[in-house]
């Protein structure tokens, strides 16, 4: 009696199509003798520059020119800067992939400068807020932010935006000007923490002058590093990117994720909607979210990975958070309230 | 062709080069800079009606004073010193007064931060000295940022000074001694006189660059620091407000140029 199986089962024309769809989709490595997926092909993506685009071109793009034959061009470009040039080549698209750091990803949709990414293994380890309900974009990486502390001179690790309240912080507080991002999120958490929120920022005024008497009030990034140096500074709301950094040059720095959660940047990637080559747009977004390239992007750079599969060392786990620890702001009421926010913070807080 | 008209045709032909790069330059951008300052909302009635912005203006205006103030009298005994020195290191002493002007302003401002923190040096000196509270930083204070610019802007009115009382002729203290003034009064009558060129120049480029500085009093003011240069940085890279930066900048013009001029006519009525 014939085995009515798997194996039993007569190799159809259409079955080894199906099959051979399915192995390039996973992007296994071409079997010895078989043409790559996408030899002879090239895509154009945007990049961040600096040192994580040659980590990315080492890791992600020359491993899909190994496994798919498609060569791939970096090409750096800030954010905003990308996008105008996403509307602007909107017909006929010199880049086939955007990577975005400050939203643009969303009015790129709306604005149907987007294509549908062709599905992906590692797409489904992504939580569904970090990608696009309709496959347009995913996250492949984060800035997560949270309170950067002395564990050496720091008792007990803060655990809340109102632990900058503690009488023992006074004094050895500093926070990040309003014209830095950072600064922004800082006063929106504190006005959630105390009742408020992006459209009720008052309470978040309220709660900053009180500790802006005795805080240092800096702009740049840079001074971070020199403020925890100075050992007078504590405590600061900054991203725990930073505090990687400061302990990488010997100078103690934690990073604490707060209860009411971890504002973030989200670097995204998109195709451009005529874009011919949304399939190796697709392989490449895909391979930066192996957790292997993953978890290199959060040790060389310090963007924290958005596949929950990714497993950090102990070295770079205690420097992000978690994505079930993010706190989601309103992007919008923040830029529209910029200029009005920036007016009330020089005349009320850096006095 | 007469040889006056020959001279000033020379001369003409000489500025020319100059004057038209100071045209295409300054000028122009200044004046597409006017014109996009009148561009939206109103912007002059908007900066000069709000008592904020007129104290950004008025803290410009007092560390642009305090920076002179401090430069010359630091500079003036040194830049004297060394123009009198009869010694084949004078060049090399001038050479290392111009030391603060080959660091970037972003790494001096750096060491600056380190000697100002709470911990730092110079504010351990003041707090030891018990004037200050025990707490009290120099960083994020107006005596700081005058102290780092002071600094860099030193050799600027030492430099300036230097030339100008090398070519002062000593005969002419000589013979005022001689008809019976005292080396002091022979110093205030005739060596501080002939200097004033010096003094009025010094000054004038030390109050310019003091009042536009942007990166010495955005880094040691921090946030607390509202200058001009910082208010118009803010307002065109962060809240991309052209029209008023524009106005800002065109205030912050108009203003340091007439307090440049009335300074340069009493300095020019005193000599007479």
């Amino acid at each position: 009696m014939p085995r009515d199986g798997f194996m039993s089962r007569p190799l159809t024309r259409r079955h080894a199509l199906a099959s051979a769809g399915l192995a390039a989709a996973t992007l296994l490595p071409g079997r010895a003798g078989a043409q790559p997926r996408f030899a002879g092909r090239e895509i154009v993506a945007t990049a961040f520059g600096g040192p994580s685009q040659d980590l990315i071109q080492r890791m992600v793009y020359d491993a899909v020119t190994r496994e798919t034959g498609a060569r791939g061009t970096q090409t750096p470009l800030l954010s905003a800067n990308a996008f105008a040039r996403m509307r602007a080549e909107a017909q006929a698209p010199q880049i086939d992939l955007f990577m975005f750091s400050g939203g643009q990803q969303v009015p790129a949709k709306a604005a149907g400068l987007t294509q549908k990414l062709p599905e992906a293994p590692n797409f489904a380890n992504v939580p569904a807020t970090l990608k696009d309900a309709d496959g347009h974009w995913v996250a492949w990486g984060l800035v997560t932010e949270g309170i950067l502390y002395r564990p050496d001179k720091v008792a007990t690790p803060p655990r809340s935006y109102k632990d900058f309240f503690k009488p023992e912080f006074a004094g050895h507080i500093a926070f990040p000007h309003i014209t830095n991002g950072y600064g922004t999120d800082f006063l929106v958490m504190l006005a959630r923490a105390h009742g408020g929120s992006e459209s009720n920022i008052g309470p978040g005024f309220e709660a900053l002058k009180r500790i802006a008497g005795r805080a240092n009030i800096f702009r740049s990034a840079a001074e971070v590093q020199t403020l925890f140096a100075s050992g007078d500074i504590w405590i600061m709301p900054y991203d725990g990117a930073s505090a990687m950094r400061s302990t990488a040059m010997g100078i103690p720095v934690a990073y604490s994720v707060p209860e009411e959660g971890a504002p973030f940047v989200l670097l995204t990637g998109c195709a451009a909607r005529r874009s011919r080559n949304a399939d190796i747009a697709s392989a490449v977004l895909n391979r930066h979210l192996d957790p292997e390239v993953q978890t290199a992007i959060a040790r060389e750079i310090g963007w924290a990975p958005v596949n929950t599969a990714t497993q950090l060392p102990p070295d770079v786990a205690p420097f992000m958070a978690p994505t079930d620890r993010l706190a989601t702001l309103d992007r919008d009421v923040i830029n529209a309230s910029r200029p009005a926010w920036t007016e009330r913070f020089n005349r009320e807080i850096a006095r | 062709m007469p040889a006056s008209a020959r001279r000033g045709l020379i001369a003409a032909g000489l500025l020319a080069p100059a004057a038209l790069v100071f045209a295409l330059l300054f000028l122009w951008p200044q004046f597409g800079l006017f014109l996009q300052s009148l561009e939206g909302p109103p912007t002059y009635s908007r900066f000069l009606g709000d008592g904020y912005y007129l104290g950004v203006l008025g803290n410009s205006l007092l560390l642009g004073v305090c920076v002179t103030l401090v430069t010359l009298v630091l500079g003036f005994p040194l830049a004297f010193l060394l123009a009198r020195a009869e010694t084949r290191w004078a060049g090399l002493l001038l050479l290392l007064t111009t030391f603060p002007l080959w660091v970037s302003a972003v790494v001096r401002s750096f060491a600056w931060m380190v000697l100002f923190f709470r911990s730092g040096v110079a504010s351990r000196l003041l707090q030891g000295s018990g004037l200050v509270p025990p707490d009290f930083q120099l960083i994020g204070t107006f005596a700081g940022v005058v102290i780092a610019l002071a600094q860099v802007l030193l050799p600027i009115m030492i430099v300036t000074l230097y030339a100008v009382i090398r070519g002062i002729d000593r005969d002419l203290e000589h013979a005022a001694m001689n008809l019976g003034a005292s080396p002091a009064v022979a110093l205030w009558l005739v060596t501080l006189r002939l200097a004033r060129g010096g003094v009025l120049a010094g000054s004038l480029l030390v109050f310019s660059l003091s009042v536009s500085a942007f990166a010495t009093p955005s880094m040691i003011g921090g946030a607390r620091a509202h200058f001009m240069a910082v208010t118009i940085y803010e307002q065109t890279l962060e809240l991309l407000d052209w029209p008023f930066a524009a106005a800002i900048a065109a205030i912050l013009l108009v203003i340091s140029l007439s307090v440049a001029l009335t300074y340069g006519r009493l300095l020019g009525e005193r000599a007479r």
